[in-house]
Order: C-alpha cells, then structure tokens, then sequence
C-alpha cells in the first residue's frame, strides 16, 4: 500500500514518536499540568519549551500560541471568537468559498448569528486575488479569513502581499495553516497576521492537537468559546494533553529544521508525478496551480471519462483520496472542485495526492503506473476493449459486484452488434451499453457491453451479458432479483433498476419462444 | 519518587491502556474519515471504542461523541442543548469550572440559576424543586461527584425531580466514573461527561454520552464527525485508549474499589487524629478516593508546598484552578469562610498507593500539624 494521503493525517515524526514514548513510558505517576506539585510544576516547563518550539516554526513568540484540540478547534475559535469580541450583529467577515469546512460551517454558523459574510470566488487553479479581497471589504469588515494552502488544491494564497494592506486597513487577518507549516516558510515576525491555526498532525505530530496563534503586538482580541478552568490565558479551558503537546513540540522543531529541503524534495516529487501522469493520460487536467504558486506537497488532478468511484475502486494499492477527508463522509464531490467551475462528473473522478517526508520515487512511480493502468482499464470499458484483470480485494463491495468489476469478460464494442441498447441512470451519471445477437428465433445467443459508471454499473453490465447469453430460460426484468444475484445494498439500488430497465428493452424476445 | 496522591487531577496511564494505542500511534497514519483501508481500519477502531464507553454507562455507541476533554464535553451539553432547544439552564453550585463557567457565559442569552448546596455538599432536594418550579429550566447540570470533596450527589433521588418538571439533566460523571457505578438509567442522566485522563486513560479525549430524544446543536463546527455533533479529525489513538479505559473501568471497578477501601479508611482515622482538622463533606457518601482537609493555621497552598517538599503530590482543590489564589467555589457555596476554604487541601487516591503511602502521609501530617504554617 502506498500511502499518497498526507494532507489527511501523516505518521508521526520519529522525534514526535520519541517524545511521545518517552513521556508514556516513564514510570509512575505523571501530572496534571495545572497541578501545584512538583511534578505538575515540571510538566508546566516542559509544555512551555514545546510552546517554544511550536512559536519557533512560525516565528511567533511562545505567549501569542493557545493549545487546542486541532486546528478545526483553532479555527472555530479564531473566527467566533473574533467576531464575538468586535460584537457579531451587522459586522462583516471576509472568506472563501474553498475554505476548510470547519471555517465555512463557523462562518455559516457567523450568519446565523447576524454577521454578514462574504464569500470570496477562487480563479480556475483555486487561487484568491489579493485585489479582489482588498475590493470586498467595508467599514464593517472585522475580520479576514483564508487559508495559507488549500488543502485539495495546493494553492497558496499570497499571504505576504495581503497581510501588510489588511494591517493598513485595520482589518484583522486569520490565516488557516493547517496544510502550510512544515511546507512553507513561515515567518511572522515579519508577516503581519493576527491569527493563524495551526494542526499537529499534519506535520508530524499526533492527531487531537493544535495551537492558534494570536498576536499579542498589536493585540488580537477574542472572546474564549470552550469556558472552564481558565486554561491557557483564560482563552481556552481544558486539562493540557500534556503527551500530545510534547509530540507537537518535537515535531515543530523537525518541521522547522527540515522545512527547507523537505520543500524542495517533495516539489521535484509532486512534478515527477504530475510529468508521469500526464505522459500516460494525455487528457489529465492539473487542478493544483504550477510549481511556484503551490504548496510542494499537493497534487489535485480530474480525469475526463471515468467515474470517480470506480476509479479509485481500481486503485486498492494506493491510499488516497478525492478531496478532503472529513467531507469523505458525505460522498459528495468536492465543493471545491465545484467552486472551480468543474462539472459533478468531472469533480467525482479526481484524485489528490498528497506526499510527505516518507514518499520515495520509487513509491511516485509506482503511483503513477498503477493510475495509469485504472485509468486505462476504466476508458477500455467504456470504449468497448476488454481491460486488463485487477487481482484485489475490497471489503466495501459485495464480492458478486467486486468480482465482475475487477474481471469484466463480457466487455466488447456495441458497434459491432446487430441490436444496441443504451442505458443510463436518471442522474444521467452512469451509463450502460449493451449489444445483442440473437439467433433465427430469437433467442439471444451473445452479448458484450461497454459502461462508464461506478462498480456496480459494470457489474451490472457484466452480470446481465453473463445472464443473457446463459439464459436457457426467460429472464424475468426484476429490479429484486437482480439486486439478490448481485447482492446489491439499498442504498445502490438504482443500478438494480438499471439493469431492470435494460431486460425490459430486450424483452420480449429474451425470452426464448 | 514522590507518592502520587493526585488522581483526581489525572490519572497515571494503564499499561494495558498503552498496549492497545500502540499500533495506532506507531503503525501508518490513519484519519478515520478517509475512505482507504488504513483509514477503514481507524474508523472501525474508533467505532469498537465507541461500543466500550457506551457500555460503561449503559448507552448505545450512537449516542458518544467524543471530545477533546471533559471540558468541552461540558461545554457541548449545556451550551449544544440551549442553542438547539432555548430555554434556561440550572446548575449546582459547587460543579466543576467547566460547567459553571460554561454555565455563565450563556447568562447574556439565557436565564440562568444556581441550585445551592448545604453545609456537606448536597443538593437539597426541596430547594431544587423550589427553583424547578420558579425558574423552570429547560436544563440542569449536576455532578456525580465532586471532584474537590468527592461528595456524592444523591442522584437517583434528584433525577426523578427533574424529570417531572420537564427538564433534562446533564451529569458531570468525569470524577464518578470508574469509582462508582454510573448506569445512566439509575443516575437519570439525560447527558453524561466522561473522561479518559481519569480514569487511567489518554490526556484529549472524553465524551458526552447523550440520550438521542435530546435536541443538541453543534458547538465546534466542521467536517460532519461525530455525526456533525462534532467536528474535527478524530483522535484515533486517545480514542482507543480511552475505550480500553473505559472498559476495564467497568470490569475492575469493584475491585478497584476493594482496594481502595483499607486505605481511605486508615486515612479518615488518621486524619480524625489531627488536632483541629476540618474534613469538608464529613459524614456524607463520598468517592472512596477523595479526601479534602484543612489544618488549622496552615493556607492550603503553604500546606501544599510543605508537602510537596516531603515527596507527595497533593491538591489544593481543582487543578486547573491552581495559582489562581481564589479560595475554593465548592467551599464557599458549602458555607465554609474564606480562610477555611482557603486552608483546604485534596488527597485523591488511585490505583497505584499502598497503604505505607498513608503511613508515609498521615507521619508528614502529623508532624506539619505541630508547627505553624507560616514558617513552613
């Protein structure tokens, strides 16, 4: 398995692991740091120079950082907080329509409470023009609101260039880096934002911490949105993690001192790939904007005339995704693919690949051989060539889909056939194409299919040329009966229906006389 | 080494607890949302650990979210619950920071009252009615047990009170948990906060447990984790951790208790030798842990101090209350005077003291107890 999907989580950095087992594997008791004792007054310091190492990163001073859970934690407090502080009902807040999901959904949430909120449009490669935030901001404007790195995409916001006109403006600047620290130089000594998340297992560190950066010179001000034990400044109750936070802290200061050449490796990676592909698949589209104006890491590509689901169902070995991962639950293609003008289709069969420190050539050539072959497999089954066989298992399906999926044999040119059929779904998403011969009495004696759809499309197709050209009695045009054989679940139903709809255009004569 | 005797500030972690985090902080990275095997395998990690904390407290996995801490689990209840259904909020004045501060920071949008508590403690049950009917919350929070005093609510006898006037009742069970049984059915609990860093589990994560007729909003936005209760990436490993904790909570709870039983009871006969000595919440049922006290002549954090000195990790109250210089909220709504209250100090056993560590204590107390405080 080759894992391609960094900007999800990436394993822990052998010094992060170190300080993690070092912390977990002391004997004994270990402390609250809040605690007055010796060893909660020991565990303060030692969160304190992993603070330091986490400020160091970004150029901060170790007092502007508050711990929190992760970065959507970070971001939910940098954006309900400020705007709570400056008061919410008629102020206006300035964001992307390719925003992080927590900060679009706060900032919904922002809407709800009587802020006004502008959504800014990306260009084709995902970009946000400086000029076009300076042209959205009012009297009322409190606060700005954009990521560093998007992180499907990979394009950089010029951050430099906007953050000193938002300063001039009075305007407070909250930057999501999330995808950025460990990639990008960060300096904000020099840079003037106000706020700044950040996400520790994006960068090597553990999952279930972050840290928001809050200027301390000029003063961003936020109102605390988790109340308790007044933690962290008073700005973020709640117990200290004290093991994560350690981790955080070791794999800040590797992030910083590898940065660098990290950056350069992971780019000369990212267009190999992109080179790679694209020698394979002609057609590719690159969503990710050139090298220069992309975060290294990232690459977001669209292939024209697959499907998304069965592309990445043909591509077991590799662990990647379409779009964000916390949006994977809703199976919906990328709403920033979308916001970039794509098509439903289009946006559903993209592919991000996202590298890190571990990813090897060896492993980006492999990645590109085995999309490549997907690619070439799927295309062979719409065009009507038989595809190469795929040896996998995967759980997700049913084995009587996954089988024919894998190892279409009945895959032929329509063309060739003396009756042609055209199904498709009424979302117009999944095609079918079937060719029959038929014999003098009309018996069906052949049949091939092409499909562009997900798996159970081309189950489907596979299933019914199997069935047809099989039949020694009627095939009854049952949408049950099919999704028995094929064990289709409920909620894919509809390609049972597809197959329904196809037995009923061949009947009646499917049925033998 | 010094004796640990801070197990209501956190626990130590299980090694057992450790084991099973293992692969998921060494193995590959996994975000359990992603749609891979590596992620699958997350998710149905996450999902197994779901089962056990559920099963802690007699729920079904569908009703844990998992938080970041028990802070923001608090946070969640009271503040989730009003946004998602209005109305006003009730809670007992001697609650944990994160409920009360939670509490009071809704006070600009909500009505709010706080349930008084007697001289030991404990919510009086006529004086909750009293308010149920005048300020008719929508919400009430109470604790299991507190974490200062280790006073026991008397929840079974509460709850049906608060049931009857329509309200639900969210219980802060992050000190009761794994020391005493908490079926939520038996407690009454509509909402319950648990978390794992108490219980011998990973520090960032807990869960509010919430029956599923009980309207809640999000309050952390993005992603749809946790079915969009909560969102941000899961904490796979704590999460695991955390359900293993959970699990051996429930099935060495008696036990833990058994052993805990010898010791507390030869500190309340060696605290009772101290001359002057105030044990807050004597005489009520209390956590078979938690003990708070006061020498006379001795402030709580000198006492500390003088303590920590000999090797023992001690309390003053709540942790993350410390430095503030504040006497405790507990004490003082159990009608104790500031320089009482100001006195106090928490012991708060676990599974690691023997009973020389009493010895050892009770010798430290004994000794301190003579010499005036101030030159400690």
């Amino acid at each position: 398995m080759i894992y391609l999907d960094h900007a999800a989580t990436t394993p822990l950095h052998p010094q992060a692991a170190q300080a993690l087992r070092a912390w977990l594997d002391q004997p004994g008791a270990q402390a609250n740091p809040a605690s007055d004792h010796a060893a909660g007054r020991e565990l303060r310091a030692r969160i304190e120079q992993a603070r330091a190492q986490v400020a160091a990163l970004i150029g901060a001073q170790p007092e502007e950082l508050l711990f929190t859970s992760g970065a959507t934690e970070a971001n939910n407090l940098a954006l309900k907080g400020a705007l709570e502080f400056r008061g919410r009902s008629g102020a206006h807040l300035v964001t992307s329509r390719i925003e992080h999901r927590c900060v679009l959904d706060s900032a919904r949430w922002l809407e709800t409470q009587g802020v006004r909120v502008s959504y800014l449009r990306p260009d084709a490669r995902g970009r946000i023009d400086p000029a076009a935030v300076l042209a959205e901001l009012r009297p009322e404007t409190v606060l700005v609101s954009l990521m560093w790195v998007q992180n499907e995409l990979g394009s950089c916001l010029p951050i430099e260039r906007l953050a000193p006109r938002l300063r001039e403006r009075g305007v407070l600047l909250h930057v999501d880096a999330a995808q950025a620290a460990g990639k990008l130089a960060i300096d904000l000594a020099r840079t003037p934002v106000d706020l700044l998340s950040l996400s520790a297992h994006k960068l090597g560190g553990p999952p279930g911490i972050g840290a928001l950066f809050v200027r301390k010179r000029p003063r961003a001000r936020l109102s605390p949105q988790l109340h308790g034990g007044g933690q962290e400044q008073g700005m973020r109750s709640g117990t200290l993690p004290a093991p994560l936070i350690l981790a955080f802290g070791a794999a800040a200061a590797a992030a910083a001192a590898e940065q660098p050449a990290l950056a350069a490796r992971l780019e000369t990676l990212r267009e190999r790939l992109w080179q790679g592909l694209r020698a394979g698949i002609p057609d590719l589209t690159r969503n990710t904007p050139p090298a220069g104006e992309a975060a290294p890491q990232l690459l977001n590509v669209s292939v024209p005339g697959v499907e998304g689901e069965s592309l990445r169902a043909r591509l077991p070995a590799l662990a990647l995704s379409s779009g964000a991962a916390c949006s994977s639950a809703t199976r919906e293609p990328s709403y920033v693919l979308r916001a970039l003008g794509h098509d439903d289709a289009l946006a559903e069969a993209s592919l991000r690949y996202s590298l890190g420190r571990d990813t090897t050539a060896a492993e980006i050539d492999q990645a590109i051989q085995l999309t490549v072959a997907a690619v070439q497999a799927l295309r062979d089954i719409a065009r009507g060539v038989p595809p190469a066989a795929l040896a996998a298992t995967d759980p997700r399906y049913p084995s009587p889909v996954w089988q024919r999926f894998c190892a279409p044999t009945r895959v032929g040119a329509v063309a060739a056939a003396p009756e042609q059929h055209e199904i498709g779904t009424r979302a117009g998403r999944d095609r079918l194409w079937l060719g029959v011969w038929r014999d003098a009495s009309g018996r069906v004696q052949q049949a091939c299919f092409q499909a562009l759809g997900s798996p159970y499309t081309i189950a489907l197709g596979q299933w019914l040329c199997e069935s047809l050209s099989a039949a020694s009695g009627p095939l009854q045009p049952s949408a049950a009966i099919i999704r028995a054989a094929l064990e289709i679940p409920e909620e894919r139903a509809h390609c049972a229906l597809m197959g329904e709809e196809a037995l009923l255009a061949l009947s009646p004569p499917v049925i033998p006389a | 080494m010094p004796v640990y005797l801070d197990h209501n500030a956190t626990t130590p972690l299980d090694p057992r607890v450790l084991e099973a985090m293992q692969p998921y902080l060494a193995g590959p990275a996994a975000n359990a949302s992603s749609l891979h095997r590596y992620g699958r395998r997350a998710r149905h990690a996450v999902e197994a650990a779901r089962q056990q904390v559920a099963d802690l407290v007699g729920a079904t996995p569908a009703e844990v979210i998992f938080t970041s801490g028990g802070t923001e689990a608090n946070n969640l209840a009271l503040k989730g619950v009003l946004a998602a259904a209005g109305g006003g909020l009730a809670y007992g004045a001697t609650e944990h920071p994160a409920v009360m501060e939670a509490a009071e920071s809704l006070r600009a949008t909500h009505p709010v009252s706080v349930i008084p508590v007697d001289g030991g403690g404990a919510v009086d049950p006529l004086a909750l009615q009293t308010l149920l009917q005048q300020a008719r919350p929508r919400l009430v929070s109470l604790m299991c047990a507190n974490n200062e005093t280790g006073v026991i609510q008397d929840l079974p006898r509460l709850a049906p009170l608060i049931q009857a006037a329509g309200a639900w009742l969210h219980v802060d069970a992050v000190q009761a948990a794994g020391k005493l049984p908490i079926e939520r059915e038996t407690l009454g609990a509509d909402l319950l906060t648990l978390s794992s860093h108490k219980l011998y589990g990973p520090q960032g994560v807990a869960a509010l447990v919430v029956r599923a007729e009980v309207p809640l909003a999000a309050v952390q936005q993005g992603g749809a984790q946790e079915k969009a209760r909560r969102g941000g990436t899961e904490n796979v490993a704590a999460i695991v951790g955390f359900g293993l904790a959970a699990e051996l909570a429930k099935s060495e709870q008696d036990q833990r208790r058994a052993q805990l039983a010898p010791l507390i009871a030869r500190l309340d006969e060696g605290l009772a030798r101290l001359p002057g000595v105030v044990v807050f919440g004597h005489g009520r049922p209390r956590l078979a842990n938690t003990r708070q006290f006061a020498l006379p002549g001795w402030d709580g954090e000198a006492l500390l101090m003088a303590l920590d000195r000999r090797g023992f990790a001690v309390s003053s109250g709540s942790a993350c209350a410390s430095g503030s210089g504040e006497p405790s909220h507990v004490l003082l709504a159990m009608g104790h005077d500031r320089v009482t209250a100001k006195g106090a100090v928490r012991v708060s056993l676990g599974r690691d003291n023997r009973p020389e560590h009493i010895e050892q204590l009770l010798a430290a107390l004994t000794e301190l107890a003579a010499v005036p405080g101030a030159v400690a």
